[in-house]
């Protein structure tokens, strides 16, 4: 790994002084669960690593039914899984968090990480999205807010203008929403997705966010359409199926065929319509 | 007895959890140069020109080598392989150069500054395709290597052994039979990973001594091939061993410490160090050798095995100096451990453009039993009866005649068939707890034979202290198998004392004695052997002295806890550290010196066998024989199998440790789970897919089944205190089992491991296809 010079801001203004100083030779670090293995293997070559973990605040959690859930950027998977409001209140986003890697990474790793890094198969990328969490960056140009729909842009890529950093994340609080986490992987500890998949009823509304079936995390809106306002009985939960099949683009790579995960994409669906239902 | 049979505590225990017992890779030495490897991006190529000079010019760059520097071959049956290549490249990954620099940043750099001009050539990436005569020839020059004896390559083809096994007539056994069926199965590459990776520091100093600490199984080894290698003289080569994170058979032949030897004696005085990444430990250490299973069976009505027909062919990889052992040792336990009286078997060695074959615990037995025990069960279905039964009915029992047309005295098989029947509690069907998650239970045996050379030796010695502790010494390895363990606790039970009064020392070729390898589970057995004889013939020396101290004949005395006693009056007794400088005579002259014990031991009657039939009285040491049971469940709408209980019986002959035989049996069922469930080296043309932890899995803690081990003994009789090796037996029935517990829950048969979920959802879609 090439040697490079670490930085460790101590407020945010100071952090996005230095992005805008080093361009495109920085390269952001928080819980460096990704960025440490990319220097490794030499895929990145900054010359200023700008670590954000020491910026107080950066990693509160906090929650109330007005504002809902907001996750600060250095927040770690533990920490979420394990927060009280996030178990009570989004149990599934507390799942997806801690289904990433071991609990050794999970001390480390962030969930805004997690989802900055858009992987395809980021695990707590489908919860947010069937929430219809609201991304919270900072940059030259002042604050924005983007809606995690319009974030993930393609694999590995974001919505995000250079020198941003995401502050927090802000997950809408929907009063009696109940949500299903689902992650299929070759084992059940310390792997990457198969397919992962949260399923939400709010109401009569039924969302449908998968990964690792498509180059982002994505909702499948049709499916979401059909089953709006019904009751899903046997013969709407196969449509839901064959819709939501015809919805995903998966691959077949070294963890597994598309059919495979097209089979599994089928299952979630019609799993979470069985069970949310009742 | 007090120590043998005694579940000791670990004798390296204290030092590996508290983090101070010192691995190669803890070693920082003044001055130490980092090594760097250039690898070749081709599964085949011509190498047109190698341009190091700009690598060359790098501040803080020493030496840049490459094949040309070294050219002479080496290996360790076959002499087929370059440390670095020469000429052509043969798999992707294989070093073509290397760097020692100041730092390992700098030898990062270095290697990325050399370049290398390729030909591709076509490349062979599938055995079978391999052995057609229109294939690309790996080694033209195969039939000029040299080779032991024992094997056979066929020069201008891509085979590089061919071991033959002709007993009885296997045609008229198949028309003597009511039933024949055939099957093919295939095993794929998998790896080692031991947590450890490989890593090694050479010093070549100005007297001519080249020193070289290494994590490896074998230091002796290693010295007679890097000394054959680099022309030197034995007594100028030192190979030290110290403790080793693990081998699996990985380290147990020569890898890269022919990379790191080269670089240093280019820097006279200066330690250079290589430390493999795991990438590098996918891609260039070893890997267990894929293989094509073919099997062909003839039984009787009554489920007797008349005849059976089998065919091996292994895709060893590039090079295969190591792997052409394999290959024989699976023909000579070609059929498992059943009374088949006509039988043919091939067990074909064949150069792939593959990364390269070596040994992995089971040495070719857990890939061969994963066709033969799932054809067992087929073959009971096929005449209907129970895979129990057919087990019972050919199974090996005293008296029985193995494969190779040796009798044998004893045989611990059916009463390991009998325990895992009744732990399992295998006749009551397992119970499903929904439609969608399915289970059973499934059972499976097998065997292994140490697969070494029938006259390899073993050495030990003891050494009595003042004050009657003791130092032992032997090259026997502790790579985590727990020998150290072992051997202190044999060797306290001939010597009578406590094991923490004897401390063991290992692994260095300058210090401890020769000890040829520490592989096919011969380490309790061999050097277990010589360990004895060491403490007896130590035993032997204070008898000797003690009936001149004490006045009593020799046969009247006895070791008791640290004390020569009277047999019949044991009130009568002087402690044995009297002893340990000779002994002080009356009239204060001194006789005999310090005490010290030594043992050689060779195998008593390991003879060798036809090459044309493969037969022989005795061409093993020993076979050990067990059968593993395994109950699963699976989801059939993810496809996920989860196994739920595992049960081992093996017959060990002597228990030494029961507690370490226990983790060694553990850790080989959770192994053989790994490679039946998750384990597979991807390849893509010659390409790793998977070369890390991210892609390819092994079982973690929240993968164990329970786990129930249990022993029938049977002893060895020319094994120490009655014990035979165990290390590597154990895990071969382990994936069979898991494999036939599949078969019976889904009534879908799988030929190839691992069994994934993928496998699962696509076998349950194609049966229900077929049924509809």
């Amino acid at each position: 790994m090439k040697q490079f010079n670490y930085l460790a801001p101590k407020t945010l203004p100071e952090a996005l002084q230095m992005l805008a100083d080093y361009k495109e030779s920085a390269v952001l670090f928080n819980g460096g669960t990704d960025v440490v293995v990319r220097l490794r293997d030499r895929l990145i070559a900054p010359d200023y690593v700008v670590d954000i973990k020491h910026i107080p605040g950066l990693d509160d959690i906090s929650f109330d039914e007005q504002n809902g859930l907001t996750i600060g950027a250095c927040a770690t998977m533990n920490a979420i899984g394990e927060n009280e409001a996030v178990c009570k209140h989004y149990p599934f986003l507390a799942k997806a968090a801690l289904s990433v890697g071991s609990r050794q990474v999970r001390n480390r790793a962030t969930c805004i990480g997690n989802i900055c890094n858009a992987s395809p198969l980021a695990d707590t990328g489908t919860p947010l999205l069937a929430c219809d969490a609201v991304i919270l960056a900072e940059g030259p140009d002042g604050r924005r807010e983007i809606p995690i729909r319009d974030f993930f842009i393609f694999v590995r890529k974001t919505s995000l203008k250079p020198g941003e950093i995401v502050t927090a994340i802000r997950v809408p609080y929907i009063a009696g929403a109940e949500g299903v986490f689902t992650k299929v992987a070759r084992r059940r500890e310390v792997d990457l997705s198969t397919v992962c998949a949260t399923v939400l009823r709010c109401g009569d509304e039924f969302r449908f966010a998968f990964g690792s079936v498509a180059p982002t995390p994505l909702r499948l809106v049709k499916t979401e359409e059909l089953v709006r306002g019904k009751k899903p009985d046997a013969a709407l939960i196969e449509q839901a199926v064959e819709l939501a099949r015809s919805e995903v683009a998966p691959i077949s790579d070294v963890r597994a065929s598309k059919e495979y995960r097209m089979d599994i994409v089928g299952l979630i669906v019609r799993r979470g319509l069985e069970t949310l239902a009742k | 007895m007090k120590s043998v049979g005694v579940s000791i505590d670990r004798v390296d225990g204290i030092k590996k959890v508290t983090g101070q017992a010192k691995y190669v890779d803890d070693m920082k030495m003044a001055r130490m140069l980092y090594a760097q490897v250039k690898r070749s991006p081709y599964a085949h190529a011509k190498i047109l020109s190698i341009d190091t000079s700009e690598a060359e010019k790098l501040p803080g760059v020493k030496s840049v080598i490459t094949g040309e520097y070294y050219k002479k071959r080496g290996g360790l049956y076959l002499e087929d392989k370059n440390f670095l290549a020469v000429g052509t490249a043969k798999f992707r990954g294989e070093a073509v150069a290397a760097v020692a620099a100041e730092t390992l940043e700098i030898a990062q750099q270095a290697v990325d500054l050399i370049k290398v001009e390729y030909e591709e050539l076509p490349a062979v990436t599938n055995a079978i395709e391999g052995m057609k005569p229109d294939a690309p020839i790996i080694h033209p020059d195969l039939g000029s290597y040299k080779v032991a004896p024992i094997f056979h390559p066929i020069a201008g083809t891509n085979i590089s052994h061919h071991f033959k096994l002709r007993k009885g007539d296997v045609e008229k056994g198949f028309a003597e039979s009511d039933y024949v069926t055939e099957h093919t199965y295939y095993v794929p590459h998998v790896q080692h990973v031991p947590i450890e990776p490989h890593v090694a520091v050479a010093q070549y100093e100005a007297d001519g001594k080249l020193t070289v600490w290494a994590s490896c199984q074998s230091p002796f080894a290693v010295r007679q091939a890097l000394a054959a290698s680099f022309d030197l003289p034995l007594n100028k080569v030192r190979v030290i061993s110290p403790y080793v994170g693990g081998g699996f058979g990985a380290k147990a032949g020569t890898t890269l410490e022919g990379i790191v030897i080269p670089l240093s004696m280019l820097n006279c005085g200066r330690p250079v160090k290589l430390n493999y990444t795991r990438e590098e430990e996918f891609e260039d250490s070893y890997v267990r050798q894929g293989v094509h299973i073919k099997i062909k069976t003839g039984v009787r009505k009554d489920g007797k095995i008349l005849a059976e027909k089998v065919e091996y062919v292994w895709d060893a990889g590039a090079y295969t100096e190591y792997g052409v052992n394999i290959v024989k040792a699976a023909g000579l336990a070609a059929l498992g451990p059943y009374d088949i009286p006509n039988a043919w078997a091939d067990s074909y060695c064949v150069y792939t453009n593959h990364p390269v074959g070596g040994p992995y615990r089971g040495f070719g037995m857990c890939e061969i039993h994963f066709g033969l025990e799932q054809n067992l069960d087929m073959v009971a279905r096929e005449i209907g009866i129970s895979e129990v039964e057919i087990r019972r009915i050919n199974g090996l029992r005293a008296g029985g005649i193995t494969g190779t047309g040796q009798v044998l005295e004893d045989s611990g098989y059916q009463d390991c068939l009998e325990t895992v029947v009744k732990e399992m509690d295998y006749d009551t069907p397992s119970v499903s707890p929904s439609p969608t998650k399915i289970r059973a239970k499934g059972i499976a045996g097998g065997w292994k034979s140490p697969s070494m050379p029938t006259d390899v030796a073993s050495a030990a010695i003891i050494r009595m202290n003042e004050d009657g502790t003791f130092f032992l010494m032997t090259s026997g390895q502790d790579i985590g198998q727990g020998s150290d363990t072992a051997l202190t606790q044999i060797a306290a039970e001939v010597l009578s004392v406590d094991p923490s009064k004897i401390t063991i020392r290992t692994g260095d070729t300058d210090h401890t004695p020769y000890e040829w390898q520490t592989v096919a589970s011969r380490t309790t057995y061999c050097a277990g052997n010589a360990v004895k004889l060491a403490a007896e013939d130590a035993r032997d020396e204070i008898l000797d002295l003690a009936q001149i101290k004490m006045g009593y004949g020799k046969r009247d005395l006895e070791l008791r806890d640290g004390f020569v006693v009277h047999k019949m009056h044991p009130e009568i007794k002087v402690p044995i550290s009297t002893f340990a400088l000779g002994l002080t005579m009356p009239d204060a002259s001194g006789i005999h010196g310090p005490l010290i014990g030594k043992g050689s031991f060779v195998v008593p009657n390991n003879m060798g066998f036809d090459h044309e039939t493969g037969q022989g009285t005795k061409p093993v040491a020993f076979w050990t024989m067990g059968v593993n049971g395994a109950e699963v469940e699976i989801d059939t709408e993810t496809g996920e199998i989860r196994v739920l209980k595992m049960v081992s019986c093996f017959d060990p002959g002597k228990v030494i440790n029961p507690k370490l035989y226990d983790a060694q049996v553990e850790g080989a069922m959770v192994q053989a789970l790994g490679t039946a469930l998750f384990e597979e080296l991807k390849l893509k043309d010659g390409k790793v897919l998977n070369k890390s932890f991210v892609d390819y899995k092994i079982p973690t803690a929240d993968d164990m089944p329970e786990l129930v081990v249990k022993v029938a003994e049977h002893a060895e009789p020319t094994g120490p205190f009655g014990a035979r090796g165990i290390g590597e037996p154990v895990m071969v029935p382990g994936a069979p089992a898991i494999a036939n517990a599949v078969a019976n829950a889904l009534g879908v048969r799988f030929y190839r491991m691992p069994i994934t979920a993928d496998d699962v959802l696509k076998a349950l879609k194609e049966k229900k296809a077929q049924e509809a």
